[in-house]
C-alpha cells in the first residue's frame, strides 16, 4: 500500500491517461450515468434517516475536499517523495471538483428554464388567469433562444451560413439583442430613478437629529461627487483648488479643505470605509457560520 | 371639507408630476452642449497611473459582469478602459460570469477593438461566460488552459497568440472588475497576490469598496458615469461619461431640492395646524 499511494500521486489519478483518453472518458461518462441512475432507486427506496445520512456525508467529504486541501501544508515529499513541493497530494483534485461544481452550475440554468416553460406551458394548456402573457413569453423566449444559440454557433463555426441566412441571423439577433433585450432591460432599471425621487420627496422627512446628521451627510456626498460639486466650490465660491502648500498658515488650510469633492471624499474614506469594514466583518462571520452549519449540515432543511 | 392647504397639497402632489419633473430634467441635461469639468477624484486617477504602469504587450483580464440594466454607468467605464488599454498596447482577455454580459462585452469590444486595429485572437480574446467564479478564479489560479479550455469561437486558449504560454492567472498582471454586483471580493480573496485589482463599480456599490481602496488591495476605482467621465478627462475623449454624468449631477440637485421643499412644505403645514389651533 504504502508504494502503490506514491506511485498513483506521481501518475496523477485525478486526471485521466492521455493514451485511449476517450475511451476513458467515455468509461467515466458512463459510470457516473450508471452510478446517478442508480442511486435515485436506492435513495428512495431508503428511510429518511438513511437518505439524510447518505447526503450529509457526501457534503461533508465534498467540503471537507476544500477545506484539507487549502489547509494541508504544501509538500509531502517526507511522506510522498515524488510529490510536488509546491502543491500538496490533494491540489489535483481540485480542478476536477471545480469542473463538477461548473457543470452543476450550468446545470441549474438549464433546471430554471425548464421550470419556466413548464409552468407557463400549463399556463396555456389549462387556459389560466392571464395566459395570453405566457403566450408572449414562451415566443420570445423560443424566439431568443433560437437564434442566440444559432448565433453562437456560428461564432464557434459549428454552424456554417452564407449569404442571406448569415445576414437574415446577423440581423435578426442584432434586433433581438441590442435593439430590444438590451433596451428593454436599460429601460426597466432606469424605472428606479423615478421611484427614489418620488419616495425622497415624500419619505425622506427631518424628523431627529440622526436624521439631520444622515441628509447632511448625504447631500454633501450627492453634490460633492458629481462635477456640479466642484463647479459650486471652485467657480461659483472660489475656494481653492488641491492640497494646500507646505507651511500654509491655519486659515489657508482650512480654505484647501472646505470644497464639497474634499469633504465628500473624506466621508469616504474616514467615516464610510470604517463602517463598511465592520459591517463586513460582521458578514465575514456570519457567513463562516453559516458555511460550517451548511457543510456539517446542521441547517434545517438540507435533507 | 376644508380647501386643502397649498403645503397640503404641496405634499400630496400626483407622483406623475414628479415623474415628468426628473425626465425633463434628464433629457435637458444628457443632450445640453453645457458640459462641467469633473475634479479627479484619488481613485480615479490611482486607476489611470495603474494602466499607465502597464508596458506594451503585458496580459489584462477583464471580468465583465455588467447587464444592460446597468449600462448607463457600466458602457462608459468599460469603453473608456478599453480605449487606455489599447493605447498603451495592452493586451486582454475578457471572462463573463453574467450570461448576458458576455454578449454585450463582446460586441461592445468588437467594435472599439475593430475602430483601434487591435487584432482578435493576438492582442485580445473573449473567453465567455462562465457559471460560477468563485471556482473559475480557483480554477485559473491552478491551471488556466483547463479551467477555460475555449475562447467564444472555440478556439483552444493555448491556441491563441494573446494567451499562448499562459499557465495560470499568475501570468496576468492586472484584473479589472466591471459590475454592478459584490465580485471585487472574490478577486481579493482567490486571486493571486501578484496580480493587482482593479474595480469599475456602478455608484451605489461604490461605498463598499473603499474599505478595500483604503488597504490597498484593489488599487484603483472608477465609479460609475462620474468615474467614467473623470477618466475620459484624464484620457482627453469624448465618451459616454461626460453627458451621462452631467445628468446624474443635476438630477442629484433635483433630488436634494425636492426632499427640502418636501420638509420646508411638512414645516410650514405644521406651523399652519399650530395656528389654527
Amino acid at each position: 500500500m504504502e508504494a502503490i499511494i506514491p506511485h498513483l500521486i506521481a501518475q496523477n489519478i485525478w486526471q485521466l491517461p492521455e493514451a485511449n483518453r476517450t475511451v476513458y472518458a467515455t468509461l467515466v461518462v458512463l459510470g457516473a450515468f450508471v452510478l446517478v441512475l442508480g442511486l435515485i432507486p436506492v435513495l428512495q427506496a431508503l428511510p429518511p434517516r438513511g437518505r439524510r445520512a447518505i447526503v450529509v456525508t457526501v457534503t461533508f467529504l465534498a467540503g471537507l475536499l476544500f477545506a484539507a486541501e487549502f489547509f494541508l501544508p504544501v509538500d509531502w515529499r517526507a511522506i510522498f517523495p515524488k510529490d510536488d513541493p509546491t502543491r500538496n497530494f490533494l491540489t489535483p483534485a481540485i480542478q476536477p471538483a471545480q469542473n463538477v461544481l461548473q457543470t452543476i452550475g450550468a446545470l441549474a440554468l438549464g433546471l430554471g428554464t425548464y421550470g419556466l416553460v413548464r409552468l407557463h406551458l400549463r399556463n396555456v394548456v389549462q387556459r389560466r388567469t392571464q395566459w395570453g402573457y405566457s403566450v408572449v413569453l414562451l415566443i420570445a423566449f423560443l424566439t431568443m433562444a433560437t437564434f442566440s444559440i444559432a448565433n453562437t454557433l456560428a461564432e464557434r463555426q459549428l454552424l456554417k451560413l452564407e449569404g442571406t441566412p448569415q445576414r437574415v441571423l446577423e440581423r435578426g439577433f442584432t434586433i433581438l439583442f441590442d435593439y430590444t433585450l438590451v433596451q428593454l432591460d436599460a429601460a426597466m432599471f432606469s424605472l428606479i430613478a423615478f421611484y427614489i425621487f418620488s419616495a425622497a420627496y415624500r419619505a425622506f422627512r427631518i424628523r431627529s437629529i440622526e436624521a439631520s446628521i444622515l441628509m447632511f451627510t448625504a447631500m454633501v456626498v450627492m453634490i460633492g461627487v458629481v462635477p456640479l460639486g466642484a463647479y459650486i466650490s471652485y467657480q461659483l465660491l472660489g475656494l481653492p483648488q488641491g492640497p494646500a502648500p507646505e507651511g500654509a498658515g491655519l486659515g489657508t488650510q482650512i480654505l484647501h479643505s472646505i470644497d464639497l469633492p474634499d469633504i465628500a471624499n473624506w466621508i469616504l474614506f474616514t467615516l464610510n470605509a470604517p463602517a463598511q469594514r465592520a459591517i463586513e466583518f460582521g458578514v465575514g462571520i456570519g457567513g463562516l457560520a453559516m458555511a460550517i452549519r451548511l457543510w456539517l449540515s446542521l441547517e434545517r432543511g438540507v435533507t | 371639507m376644508q380647501p386643502q392647504t397649498i403645503w397640503q397639497r404641496m405634499l400630496s402632489i400626483d407622483r406623475r408630476w414628479l415623474y415628468a419633473i426628473l425626465f425633463v430634467n434628464i433629457v435637458v441635461f444628457l443632450l445640453s452642449p453645457v458640459r462641467l469639468r469633473a475634479p479627479i477624484s484619488p481613485p480615479v486617477q490611482k486607476f489611470y497611473d495603474e494602466i499607465e504602469s502597464l508596458r506594451p504587450g503585458d496580459l489584462v483580464m477583464i471580468s465583465s459582469n455588467w447587464s444592460a440594466s446597468t449600462l448607463a454607468e457600466n458602457q462608459p467605464q468599460l469603453e473608456a478602459v478599453l480605449k487606455h488599454l489599447m493605447r498603451k498596447g495592452v493586451h486582454f482577455t475578457f471572462i463573463s460570469i453574467e450570461a448576458q454580459s458576455r454578449d454585450i462585452s463582446l460586441r461592445l469590444a468588437k467594435r472599439l477593438t475593430e475602430e483601434a486595429g487591435y487584432e482578435y485572437g493576438k492582442q485580445w480574446a473573449h473567453f465567455g461566460f462562465v457559471p460560477n467564479l468563485i471556482v473559475a478564479i480557483k480554477g485559473m489560479v491552478n491551471d488556466l488552459p483547463a479551467t477555460i479550455k475555449q475562447d467564444v469561437t472555440g478556439t483552444p486558449i493555448q491556441q491563441l497568440p494573446v494567451t499562448k504560454g499562459v499557465k495560470s492567472l499568475k501570468d496576468y498582471k492586472m484584473v479589472i472588475d466591471i459590475t454592478p454586483s459584490g465580485t471585487v471580493p472574490i478577486w481579493i480573496s482567490y486571486s493571486p497576490k501578484e496580480v493587482r485589482i482593479l474595480y469599475c463599480p456602478t455608484s451605489v456599490m461604490a461605498a463598499e469598496a473603499y474599505t478595500y481602496l483604503d488597504s490597498g488591495q484593489v488599487k484603483g476605482m472608477i465609479t460609475g458615469a462620474k468615474g467614467a467621465q473623470e477618466y475620459e478627462q484624464l484620457l482627453g475623449i469624448t465618451g459616454l461619461g461626460a453627458p451621462f454624468a452631467n445628468a446624474i449631477s443635476f438630477s442629484h440637485v433635483l433630488i436634494i431640492f425636492f426632499i427640502l421643499l418636501g420638509n420646508f412644505a411638512l414645516l410650514m403645514q405644521r406651523l399652519h395646524e399650530r395656528r389654527e389651533g
